[in-house]
C-alpha cells in the first residue's frame, strides 16, 4: 500500500465553459487531516464530489485508498465516508433506522452493525436518542448523527464538506473534537471549510483553492510564516466615515493587493512594499476619510494568508480585486445545483 | 456485479422507503382516498343508462282541435310509461301560447325544447294528410338537444304505433279479417342480449380500466417524486457513495412503489365491487396478474422522465405531458370507438389501452390467458423496452 491516502493528477472538472476544478495535482498522506480552504465557488465541493465518485472528472485521474477513481469506483466507495454539505439522513426515520439502513448498504454483518451503532452513538453521546425520529433533533444533533453515519463502515478516509456550517459554537467545538478523535484512530480526514480557525486548528496541511487551482499549500504554520517573511503586510484600518468609494480608491493603489471590509468601520488591507502604509494613509486623508486607528498585527493569522493569496476575504462581503470576477459572487452554474 | 447482491441491496432500499411511507400519514391516506374520489367522480359524471328525468318541454298548441288534443293526451300517457319511477316523469310539459313565447323560454333556459302543433293539425289528420309536429331544440347545448331529439322521435314513433295499431284494427274489422296489427306495422323485432349477465352499467365499463389507470398514475408520479425528493434533500449522495450498484437504488424504489401501487389498485377493485355494484366474472388471480403487469409496463417511462429531468418540477411536467393523453385516449373513460380515426391510432400506441382492454375482458367477460395473450405480449414488450432504454439513462443521469 502506498503512503498516500489520496493522489490526484491533473484532476479537472468543467461545467460547460466554466472550469470548476483546474488540473488539480495533489497528494494527501495517510492519517492526516487535510483542509481545503477557499471562497464560494472555488471548487472545493466539486473536488470532494469527484473524489467520492459522485461526479465524473472531465479529465485527469485520482487514486483513493490505492484504488483508481475511474476504474474501480466501487472499491473506492468501500473505503470512504462522506459528510456532505446537505445532511445525508431521512427525517422520518429514527437515528438507529438511518444508521442501520446505511450500514446495510456497506454489508456490515447484523450483530456487528448493532454493536457499531451503539458504539458510535456513545462516541457522540446520543445513546438515549437512538429510537427518536431525526426530525425531532436540533441541527447540532442531526450533524452528530450525520458524522457517525459516515464513520459506521470504518472507512479509511472520511470527507467532510463544511461540517460545521450553520452550527452553534458548542456543537462546532464538539464536531471538531470528534474529528480529532476520528483522526487519532487512524482515519484520514479531508475537510473543506469556510472557517479559517477550523482549518488552522484542525488541519495538518491546508490547500487554499481559488478558481479551481491551488493558490497555496503547506502547514498552517508555514503558510503564516510565508506572509511574515514576505514584504506583504496586512493592515487593519478603522475609518469612522467609511464609504464604498473610499474602499475603491484604496483598492486602486498599486501597492494594495486586496481590501476586505469587515464591518461598518473596519477594513483589512493586504499590501506590499515599505511605502505601502504611507500611501494608504495619504489616499484615505485625501478622500476625507477619518482614521480612528491603523493596526499592523505582528501575528499573522491564516485569514491574512488567505487574503494575501486569493485577494479576497473568505466571508461573502469580499471586495478584493479578484472578487470582481463575475462567477465568484454570482450563483453557481445551473448544472452544479444538485 | 452479483445479482443476489443487487437484489439484497434493493431490498434494503425498499424497506427504507416503506418505513418512510408508513410514517407519512398523508401518503397513507392518499393511497385509499385517491381511488375512492376517482370512482365517485367518474361514476357520477357519466350516468349509467338513459336515466333522463324531468326534461322541461314547452307545448304550443296552435291547433286546439280534437286531433291535437288526442295527440297530447296520448303523449302524456306515454310520458308516464317512460318514467323510471312512480313520482317522476320523463318530460314535464309547460304550455305556451305562441312559438315566440316558447323560444324565449328556451333562451332563458326555463325549458330545454318545445313541441309545436301547428294550425290545421286536426283537419290534416282527419283528411288523411300527415300531421306535422314541430320540435324546437336548444342547439346551444348539443347533449340536451340530442336527448330531446331522441325523446321526441321515440314519442312520435310510439304515437305512430298506437294510431297505426288502431287504424289497422279498424281496416281489419271493415274487411272482416282477423289481423295481428303488430305483424303488419313492425314485422321485425330486435332482442338485445348481453355477454355480461345483469344490466350493463357505466361502472362495469369504467372500473377495470380505472384500476390499471390509477396504478399507472401512482407509478408515473411516484418514480419521479421518490427520486427527486432524495436528490434535492441530498440523501441520494449517501446511497450513491455507498458500495452498491446504482441499479439497486432504482430497483428497490420501484419495488416499493409497485407494492403500494398494487395495494391502491386493489382498493379500486374493492370499492368498485362493494360500493358500485361491479361484478367480477373472471379469475381474481388473473386480475391480480394484470394489475402487476400493467404497473410494470409503466415503470420504464417513469424512470426515463426522472433521468432526463433536472428537478422534480420538470419531471412532473414531463409526466403530465405523457399521462394526460393516456388517460383520455386509452379508452378507459371514453370508449375508443367514439374517437376520430387519428385518435384511435394514437390509442393503439398507448400501453394503458391494452392494460385496460385486458382488464375489462378478464373482469367482465371471464376471458382466459389465451384470450388476452396479445395484450399481455404488448404490455410485456413495452415494459421491457422502456426499461432497457431507461436504466442506462438513469445510470448516466446520476453523476453530474
Amino acid at each position: 500500500m502506498t503512503e498516500n491516502a489520496i493522489e490526484m493528477e491533473n484532476l479537472t472538472k468543467k461545467f460547460g465553459d466554466f472550469t470548476a476544478v483546474d488540473k488539480l495535482s495533489l497528494n494527501i498522506k495517510k492519517g492526516k487531516i487535510f483542509g481545503f480552504l477557499g471562497p464560494n465557488g472555488a471548487g472545493k465541493s466539486t473536488t470532494i464530489r469527484m473524489l467520492c465518485t459522485l461526479s465524473n472528472p472531465t479529465s485527469g485521474s485520482a487514486k483513493i485508498a490505492g484504488y483508481d477513481l475511474i476504474k474501480d469506483p466501487s472499491k473506492v466507495r468501500e473505503n470512504i465516508g462522506l459528510v456532505a454539505e446537505k445532511m445525508i439522513m431521512y427525517d422520518t426515520l429514527t437515528a438507529a433506522e438511518n444508521l442501520r439502513f446505511f450500514g446495510k448498504l456497506y454489508r456490515i454483518p447484523k450483530q456487528k452493525l448493532e454493536d457499531r451503532i451503539d458504539e458510535m452513538l456513545e462516541l457522540v453521546n446520543m445513546q438515549e436518542w437512538k429510537h427518536t425520529q431525526i426530525d425531532k433533533f436540533s441541527t447540532g444533533m442531526k450533524q452528530r448523527i450525520n458524522v457517525i453515519r459516515a464513520l459506521l463502515p470504518e472507512p479509511e478516509i472520511i470527507f467532510m464538506d463544511e461540517p460545521t456550517l450553520g452550527l452553534d459554537p458548542q456543537t462546532t467545538y464538539s464536531i471538531r473534537d470528534i474529528t480529532r478523535e476520528i483522526n487519532r484512530s487512524g482515519v484520514t480526514v479531508i475537510l473543506t471549510t469556510h472557517a479559517m480557525i477550523e482549518a488552522e486548528v484542525l488541519s495538518d496541511r491546508v490547500a487554499i483553492i481559488d478558481h479551481g487551482k491551488i493558490a497555496a499549500l503547506d502547514t498552517p504554520q508555514n503558510l503564516k510564516k510565508l506572509i511574515a517573511e514576505s514584504d506583504v503586510s496586512i493592515f487593519g484600518a478603522e475609518i469612522t466615515n467609511l464609504t464604498p468609494k473610499l474602499i475603491e480608491k484604496i483598492n486602486s493603489l498599486d501597492v494594495v493587493d486586496a481590501v476586505a471590509q469587515q464591518d461598518d468601520h473596519n477594513l483589512k488591507i493586504s499590501a506590499n512594499g515599505t511605502e505601502a502604509l504611507n500611501q494608504i494613509i495619504d489616499i484615505i486623508r485625501h478622500e476625507d476619510g477619518n482614521i480612528a486607528s491603523i493596526t499592523k498585527s505582528n501575528e499573522t493569522t491564516l485569514e491574512d494568508v488567505f487574503l494575501a493569496v486569493t485577494g479576497k476575504e473568505i466571508r461573502d462581503q469580499a471586495t478584493g480585486k479578484a472578487a470582481s470576477t463575475p462567477h465568484m459572487d454570482g450563483e453557481a452554474p445551473k448544472s452544479r445545483i444538485r | 456485479m452479483d445479482i443476489i447482491q443487487i437484489l439484497q441491496d434493493s431490498y434494503h432500499v425498499m424497506i427504507k422507503d416503506m418505513i418512510e411511507f408508513k410514517r407519512n400519514r398523508f401518503e397513507v391516506a392518499g393511497l385509499i382516498a385517491f381511488p375512492l374520489i376517482f370512482l365517485l367522480l367518474f361514476g357520477f359524471i357519466f350516468p349509467s343508462g338513459n336515466t333522463h328525468e324531468n326534461v322541461q318541454m314547452g307545448l304550443v298548441n296552435l291547433d286546439q282541435g280534437a286531433g291535437s288534443n288526442e295527440f297530447i293526451t296520448q303523449m302524456e300517457t306515454m310520458n308516464k310509461q317512460l318514467a323510471t319511477t312512480k313520482n317522476s316523469s320523463y318530460m314535464s310539459f309547460n304550455n305556451y301560447s305562441s312559438v315566440d313565447a316558447a323560444k324565449t323560454a328556451i333562451n332563458k333556459g326555463t325549458i330545454n325544447g318545445a313541441f309545436v302543433i301547428p294550425p290545421g293539425f286536426s283537419s290534416n289528420v282527419t283528411s288523411g294528410q300527415p300531421g306535422n309536429v314541430i320540435v324546437i331544440v336548444d342547439n346551444s347545448n348539443p347533449t340536451v338537444a340530442g336527448t330531446i331529439e331522441q325523446v321526441s322521435s321515440s314519442t312520435i314513433g310510439g304515437l305512430n304505433g298506437i294510431s297505426a295499431n288502431t287504424n289497422v284494427l279498424k281496416l281489419g274489422s271493415e274487411a272482416n279479417q282477423q289481423i295481428n296489427p303488430q305483424a303488419i306495422i313492425a314485422p321485425y323485432v330486435q332482442n338485445i342480449e348481453t355477454t355480461i349477465p345483469g344490466e350493463s352499467n357505466y361502472f362495469n365499463f369504467l372500473a377495470p380500466g380505472l384500476i390499471v389507470m390509477i396504478g399507472m398514475m401512482y407509478i408515473m408520479n411516484g418514480v419521479p417524486e421518490t427520486i427527486s425528493k432524495e436528490k434535492e434533500k441530498g440523501t441520494f449522495d449517501g446511497m450513491l457513495s455507498a458500495p452498491i450498484h446504482h441499479i439497486s437504488i432504482i430497483l428497490g424504489k420501484t419495488m416499493g412503489l409497485t407494492i403500494r401501487g398494487v395495494v391502491q389498485c386493489l382498493f379500486v377493485l374493492i370499492f368498485a365491487v362493494l360500493l358500485f355494484g361491479v361484478t367480477v366474472q373472471g379469475n381474481l388471480l388473473l386480475v391480480f396478474f394484470m394489475i402487476i403487469l400493467g404497473i410494470f409496463s409503466f415503470i420504464g417511462i417513469g424512470i426515463m422522465a426522472v433521468s432526463l429531468a433536472e428537478d422534480q418540477a420538470t419531471a412532473a411536467m414531463i409526466m403530465d405531458f405523457i399521462m394526460f393523453p393516456m388517460i383520455f385516449l386509452a379508452g378507459v373513460i371514453f370508449p375508443v370507438q367514439q374517437m376520430p380515426w387519428f385518435m384511435q391510432d394514437i390509442s393503439k400506441v398507448i400501453p394503458l389501452t391494452y392494460a385496460g382492454d385486458a382488464m375489462r375482458k378478464i373482469m367482465l367477460l371471464n376471458a382466459n390467458v389465451a384470450d388476452v395473450s396479445t395484450d399481455i405480449i404488448i404490455l410485456l414488450a413495452f415494459g421491457v423496452i422502456t426499461m432497457l432504454i431507461a436504466l442506462p439513462l438513469f445510470r448516466r443521469g446520476m453523476k453530474d
